[in-house]
């Protein structure tokens, strides 16, 4: 059958890396085109192009028996593509018949004006909703007052209603309940009955198998291939999906004959007041680095700001050097000996308005003040030395203490982080994504600062998306899917398929 | 990379260093030459530091909020509140005014600052609101209470101590502003406090991860911005002898004008206290000025307005502000 769209050997890069390699893609009428990948592999990259957003640099695209070079936005919408993402981009405070048909709104003339035809757009919302088994919102309900899962149906149906030829969802499953689900894939099976297209991006193996016809996977970028879904296996699916060479390790060589300490830092029976952890434990012993693998919100993250302080827990203890802590915020967490690396260095990291030298001492003054640090003076000798002794120790390149942060590279600036909580005398670091957007050098540069820590005693937690990252660096990975630990390897037994296996939540 | 510390010293340099104090300069400069005998006298500048001692004060509360990228428009009915209750506590009850001043300082001025601060972080609104607000509140309850009557009578020593001059030379409404300030300006560069509300103003997620306790360092700035208009009312009173229920109607502006022609980031974490000083003595520079030229005071608030959109474009394009 002839394809509706068809991507050829597209090629995208950006400074200093090939986000997609010679990436070949179609949708036939009809079908449900699976994209399945880790994150990072270029799905996302790929959708840009067909939206128009990203022009590719090589390849051909071609869309209703014309081949193009590149789309544009307009260009991919009148082809009748259309793109569901992940954070759904409808307006809550519109209702749903204007978000539906937004920007075309239906007109009728009335003597020498043209006005909104209402009527029209209920008339035909309330046939699309119908379309949608959404039947029971009337057109004029507020998006704002619907669940997530009318949300995307409000998409779906904006979709059908601009005649959709491809409807490209990406983790359309990711915030809905196994019921939402069961609800969605009616619709996908309509959706195909008619001869529309679906590419449908999501991590849940299952899924994969209950929806898709097709299966195109990539990894890093680069093209594997495309099956017929059937033909596959789970196994098979992991296997291709991960599976590359790990660069460069930083765990003990086994002739060293390294010996992991006592028990360290414990967390039992960790949950979160809003249940993104649930029931996590795990212990941490002197001289290891332990590591969170997982999907994007899968409860790492969110995990290690309770622990830290930073969102509220319900129930669970924290243990550090056999003492319970009580943990109620951040402040308590730094005063007792928790610091947190932050994944998103300019928004939760560091001051824009802040020098070097400020930046590096914060914590540590902040640790000595009183009364929530309200008390206590700011000691600019001190300081000065502090700042001094860590930018020669971690050799942080800037032109002076007194420049501005902001002004720094992403590695260095993330060295100015790790060297405010070296200052602040911590006993345990944790790291939430240490080295994204950071490049290869200063990379391995972090990797040895982190493992120098964890040699002197203070515990280690690393939070990662990138699977090699965790292999060449940890001495334990644990993986969390859904809020909760599903698997805890040690970095000799673990390889990324079992990991990737247990963060699909698979099996333990 | 090195490069930037040996780069040759630039009007940009420049402006973001002195742009406050040059203003005032060219000011008095321009003032001095079309008025040098009665512009610039020693008895006219003293009267101009006295006349601003009120915005200053003002100034140097709001500053705290504007630190912290917010913003209090209560300061004048906290001026106004604190002034009339504390009038109120010598007239009527006959408190001696040492104890009245650290009763209207104290528990008027911060209390009023602390339930500001409590509200943002409560409610999670825009300061602005809140202080609109609140605003309208105090100023209603001055109404009420003084029964919108002059409160008159004040002890003699009272206003010929606060409102009077020190040595005969210096009035004490501007050595209040400069110990305020003083203080403040310690509070902010030598207390761990201050280093926090800068954070905090800066950055208050970064600030949240650091371990910086948002929520009481906000009613903490809110609280100083409390004190410092409580000091400008009991100025206000000692000043006129009487406390007037309409006191400071529109001061807040002053206060908020003086803090940005002083440098401060209307986007907080940028800022300095010695500089609201100035920016004080900017608007009264302009209002004196301008009437010994003997324009009518309808163009005073003209110049103002036209001076403040000036100063902060200039800031924008050589400040510290255009090499981000």
């Amino acid at each position: 059958m002839e394809p509706i769209i068809q991507m050829k050997e597209i090629t995208k890069r950006f400074p200093g890396v090939v986000a997609l390699n010679r990436i070949s893609f179609d949708v036939r009428p009809g079908e449900v085109h699976v994209l399945l990948g880790e994150n990072g592999a270029g799905k996302s990259t790929l959708m840009k192009v067909l939206s128009g957003a990203y022009r590719p640099d090589e390849g051909t695209i071609c869309l209703g028996g014309k081949e193009y070079s590149q789309l544009t936005p307009h260009l991919s919408a009148e082809g009748g593509i259309s793109i569901i993402y992940q954070e759904l981009s409808v307006v809550n405070w519109l209702d749903i018949r204007e978000n539906i048909f937004m920007g075309r709104l239906p007109m009728k003339q009335i003597g020498p004006i043209r006005v909104v035809d209402y009527g029209e757009m209920n008339t035909r919302t309330t046939e699309l909703l119908k379309k949608v088994n959404l039947s029971s919102r009337k057109p004029t309900t507020s998006v704002g007052d619907l669940s997530i899962s009318e949300k995307q149906m409000v998409e779906i149906a904006k979709s059908v209603a601009f005649n959709a030829k491809v409807i490209v969802m990406d983790e359309p499953t990711s915030s809905l309940t196994e019921e939402e689900v069961q609800k969605l894939f009616v619709i996908i099976r309509q959706l195909k009955e008619e001869g529309k297209g679906v590419v449908f991006i999501s991590h849940k193996l299952s899924e994969i198998f209950e929806i898709g016809d097709r299966i195109t996977i990539m990894k890093d970028g680069g093209y594997v291939g495309t099956y017929q879904v059937a033909d596959l296996t789970t196994d098979d699916m992991i296997r291709l999906m991960v599976g590359r060479e790990i660069k460069g390790t930083y765990q003990h060589p086994p002739e060293d004959n390294f010996e992991f300490g006592n028990v360290i830092f414990e967390c039992k029976n960790l949950t979160r007041k809003d249940g993104k952890a649930k029931d996590v434990s795990f212990s941490l012993r002197r001289g290891e680095i332990l590591g969170f693998s997982g999907l994007v919100g899968a409860g790492r993250s969110e995990t290690m700001c309770a622990i830290y302080g930073a969102a509220p827990k319900s129930s669970g203890e924290i243990w550090l050097h056999g003492k319970q802590l009580s943990i109620k915020n951040p402040y308590q967490a730094l005063r007792q000996g928790i610091g947190l690396v932050t994944e998103n260095r300019r928004e939760t990291g560091f001051f824009q308005n802040f020098s070097n030298k400020r930046n590096i001492s914060i914590a540590s003054q902040l640790k000595k003040s009183g009364c929530e640090g309200l008390i206590g003076l700011v000691n600019g000798a001190e300081e000065q030395q502090i700042a001094e002794k860590e930018r020669t120790e971690i050799q942080i390149k800037c032109a002076s203490l007194e420049q501005l942060t902001a002004q720094l590279s992403g590695g260095n600036q993330q060295k100015v982080i790790l060297g405010k909580w070296m200052a602040a005398g911590v006993q345990l670091l944790i790291f939430d994504e240490p080295t994204k957007g950071i490049d290869v050098g200063t990379k391995s540069e972090i990797y040895k600062l982190m493992r120098g820590l964890a040699d002197e005693g203070i515990g280690v937690i690393v939070v990662s998306s990138e699977m090699p990252e965790l292999l060449g660096l940890c001495d334990r990975i644990a993986v969390m899917a859904g809020g909760r630990i599903t698997g805890m390897y040690d970095v000799a037994d673990a390889t990324e398929e079992k990991l990737a296996k247990a963060a699909t939540g698979e099996s333990a | 990379m090195n490069t930037t510390a040996k780069k040759a010293f630039t009007f940009s340099d420049y402006w973001d260093r002195y742009s406050t104090i040059t203003i005032l300069a060219i000011m008095i400069i321009v003032f001095g030459i079309l008025r040098p005998t009665s512009f610039l006298t020693g008895g006219n500048l003293i009267k101009i530091m006295e006349q601003s001692s009120i915005t200053i004060l003002l100034g140097l509360g709001e500053f705290f909020a504007i630190l912290l990228g917010g913003i209090d428009l209560s300061v004048s009915s906290t001026m106004a509140l604190s002034g009339a209750l504390t009038a109120q506590l010598m007239v009527n009850l006959g408190l001696h005014p040492i104890l009245a001043i650290l009763i209207g300082v104290i528990l008027f001025g911060a209390f009023i600052g602390f339930l500001n601060g409590s509200l943002v972080t409560a409610t999670g609104l825009p300061p602005f609101i809140i202080t609109l607000g609140t605003q309208a509140i105090l100023r209603s309850l001055v109404y009420i209470i003084t029964s919108a009557r002059a409160v008159s009578g004040l002890p003699a020593s009272f206003s010929k101590t606060m409102g009077g001059k020190l040595f005969d030379v210096i009035p004490v409404p501007i050595l209040v502003a400069l110990i305020t300030a003083a203080v403040l300006t310690f509070l902010t560069v030598k207390c761990q406090c201050g280093r926090n509300l800068y954070a905090l103003g800066g950055n208050s997620q970064s600030a949240w991860y650091a371990g910086i306790t948002v929520k009481k360092h906000t009613i903490l700035a809110f609280s100083i911005s409390g004190i410092c208009a409580a000091l400008a009312g009991m100025v206000n009173i000692a000043r006129l002898a009487a406390a007037e229920p309409n006191a400071g109607t529109g001061y807040e502006t002053f206060a908020i004008e003086a803090v940005i022609i002083g440098g401060a980031s209307f986007f907080g974490g940028v800022g300095k206290i010695p500089k609201v000083i100035i920016g004080g003595l900017i608007i009264g520079v302009i209002n004196n000025g301008l009437n010994m030229v003997g324009v009518s005071s309808y163009y005073q608030q003209l110049a103002m307005g036209c001076l403040l959109i000036l100063a902060v474009t200039l800031d924008r394009f050589f400040g510290a502000s255009s090499k981000n």
